[in-house]
């Protein structure tokens, strides 16, 4: 009896320290993020876009095609709606910058063009979230549909910060993708990461106690207006840039650390080199793609160069041209997220 | 003699009726005056320097954008509420929207078995309770401390030479309007008693 009881409690008590080391390390960043973020927003924003913006794409693009099955079988119409989704809106987001600098709309028509956009987006959130609720058995998500509904409608009321809302709520998406993914492979962990992610709303509050009243960045050079800008300052302008750039920097060193540092050495993958082909299912599988997957992994690294390299040589254009495409690894989470759900 | 005091009672009672009627009508409306015009909402600071030579009046480039675009008449970015009344077609689709996402949300929670009375009525609540807030922050019923109180303290900053940042709505005025100098703050300042409170 007693060498059951021992069975039963040695795991858990194996995993203690390992899981007081994790949460040390997450309260660790985050502190330290928020306290650089806070000091030194637009020297800090420039120096990590540049430095982990197209690494932590690598490093997402690669989970993503770890979690693609080799067949879709009954989740077919779920992948194809995904990446027909995908396509269309990043084509229509890549788009808009275009036509906004032809100068064929007024600036009310400009706000119903972006609704639309936001609309079309979230009409094709809900619409995944339904055909995923449809393999699951138990699952109750018709609530999505009048919450879908009514993000439409403040959507409507107010497309610009609705937009705005979408810049600040994706690097939270991380946090969630890393939630499931502890809950797979380190469950013993979970309960102490879901603890320091109760810190995220006071780390955000002391931020904002801080900064509210700081003085607003100086936006006299043109990548430090566009920066101030990506943060929202046009949208709120009652509130202090150097709060608005902070927050959203701090958030963005969360996401880059979520993806570039947590998920790959978390878990099984931890032991697996991750320039390795064979690690992803898809490659490995008899019946998989290696060279595609191969020639795809080796494009993506070549994106990665050419990206760092633009950031030396007009960081400006290059910082607008990646948000611009970036819309597509925003969006591209969703699907995969859902299918952990 | 007395139809006489009768006829001269009757015109002195005609006549001071005739005042008070002419005391009852509403005196002729002024001339109107210019309306004020608000072009924006935005922060300011207010910056002792004593390396300065004179008073400078410093705007960022965006501010002074939209202060030309409003001056224009071309829109620029206007707050929130107030881009959003400005916007009938919007606003139309956006409560279209909230009424069907609320009539989808009633029926489902009506049909939805899982749930006990006292669950559907805390829900209810609950449902109310966001609607109202929702219209609440829309209609910035609940802004938080008025915009006068980040400037309480602006006397004792000066004096210790420490900047105040606060809200400040920019208002075009006609010319014939002005008084005074040409560019004109006006601060919620309120007078403070001798023991400190306001």
């Amino acid at each position: 009896m007693q060498s059951v009881v021992e069975l039963k409690i040695w795991p858990a008590a194996r995993a203690l320290p390992n899981a007081r080391v994790f949460a040390s390390i997450v309260v660790l960043c985050m502190l330290a993020s928020a306290a650089f973020a806070s000091w030194l927003p637009l020297q800090v924003s420039i120096v990590t876009l540049f430095l982990f913006a197209g690494p932590h794409n690598w490093f997402e693009f690669r989970y993503f095609l770890m979690r693609l099955p080799v067949r879709f079988g009954r989740s077919r119409t779920f992948f194809l709606t995904a990446f027909a989704g995908l396509g269309v809106l990043t084509i229509a987001y890549v788009s808009l910058p275009l036509l906004y600098n032809a100068r064929l709309w007024s600036d009310e028509a400009w706000s119903t063009v972006i609704a639309t956009w936001n609309s079309l987006l979230l009409f094709w959130l809900v619409l995944l979230v339904w055909l995923r609720s449809k393999q699951k058995l138990h699952a109750n998500w018709t609530w999505t549909i009048p919450a879908g509904i009514g993000l439409c409608s403040l959507n409507w009321l107010a497309p610009d910060t609705f937009s705005l809302a979408i810049v600040y709520i994706h690097p939270l998406i991380a946090l969630w993708f890393l939630d499931r993914h502890l809950r797979r492979t380190r469950p013993a962990w979970l309960r102490a990461y879901r603890r320091c992610l109760c810190l995220l709303p006071l780390v955000l509050a002391a931020m904002i106690w801080q900064l509210s009243q700081t003085t607003p960045l100086l936006d006299s050079n043109g990548l430090f207006w566009r920066i101030t800008q990506h943060s929202g300052a046009q949208v709120l302008p009652q509130v202090s840039s150097h709060l608005l750039v902070s927050v959203h920097m701090f958030l963005e060193m969360l996401h880059y650390g979520v993806w570039i540092v947590a998920l790959p050495l978390i878990g099984r993958w931890a032991n697996a080199k991750f320039w390795d082909i064979k690690t992803v299912p898809v490659a490995r599988h008899p019946k998989g793609f290696p060279r595609v997957i191969a020639g795809v992994m080796m494009l993506a690294v070549v994106v990665v160069v050419v990206l760092w390299f633009g950031f030396s040589v007009d960081y400006s254009t290059t910082r607008d041209v990646y948000f611009t495409i970036a819309i597509a690894h925003v969006l591209a989470e969703a699907p995969f997220l859902l299918r952990m759900l | 003699m007395k139809s006489l005091i009768v006829a001269c009672c009757i015109v002195l009672l005609a006549a001071v009726s005739t005042q008070r009627a002419n005391a009852d009508i509403a005196k002729p409306k002024p001339p109107d005056k210019p309306a004020e015009k608000q072009v924006l909402h935005t922060s300011l600071e207010i910056v002792p320097d004593p390396k300065a030579f004179e008073a400078k009046l410093v705007i960022s480039e965006s501010d002074w954008k939209q202060l030309r675009a409003a001056l224009d008449g071309t829109g620029g970015n206007a707050p929130l509420a107030a881009s959003i009344t400005r916007s009938s077609t919007r606003t139309i689709i956006a409560g279209l929207l909230m009424f069907l996402s609320v009539s989808i949300a009633g029926v489902l929670f009506a049909r939805s078995a899982s749930f006990g009375r006292t669950r559907k009525t805390v829900g209810a609540v609950v449902l109310i309770a966001a609607m109202l807030g929702v219209a609440a922050i829309i209609t910035r019923g609940n802004a938080g401390p008025p915009p006068s109180y980040r400037w309480r303290n602006l006397p004792q900053a000066l004096a210790e030479g420490k900047s105040t940042v606060g809200s400040v709505d920019i208002e075009i005025t006609p010319d014939d309007t002005q008084v005074g100098p040409h560019i004109r703050l006006v601060l919620p300042l309120k007078k403070q008693n001798s023991t400190g409170e306001e």
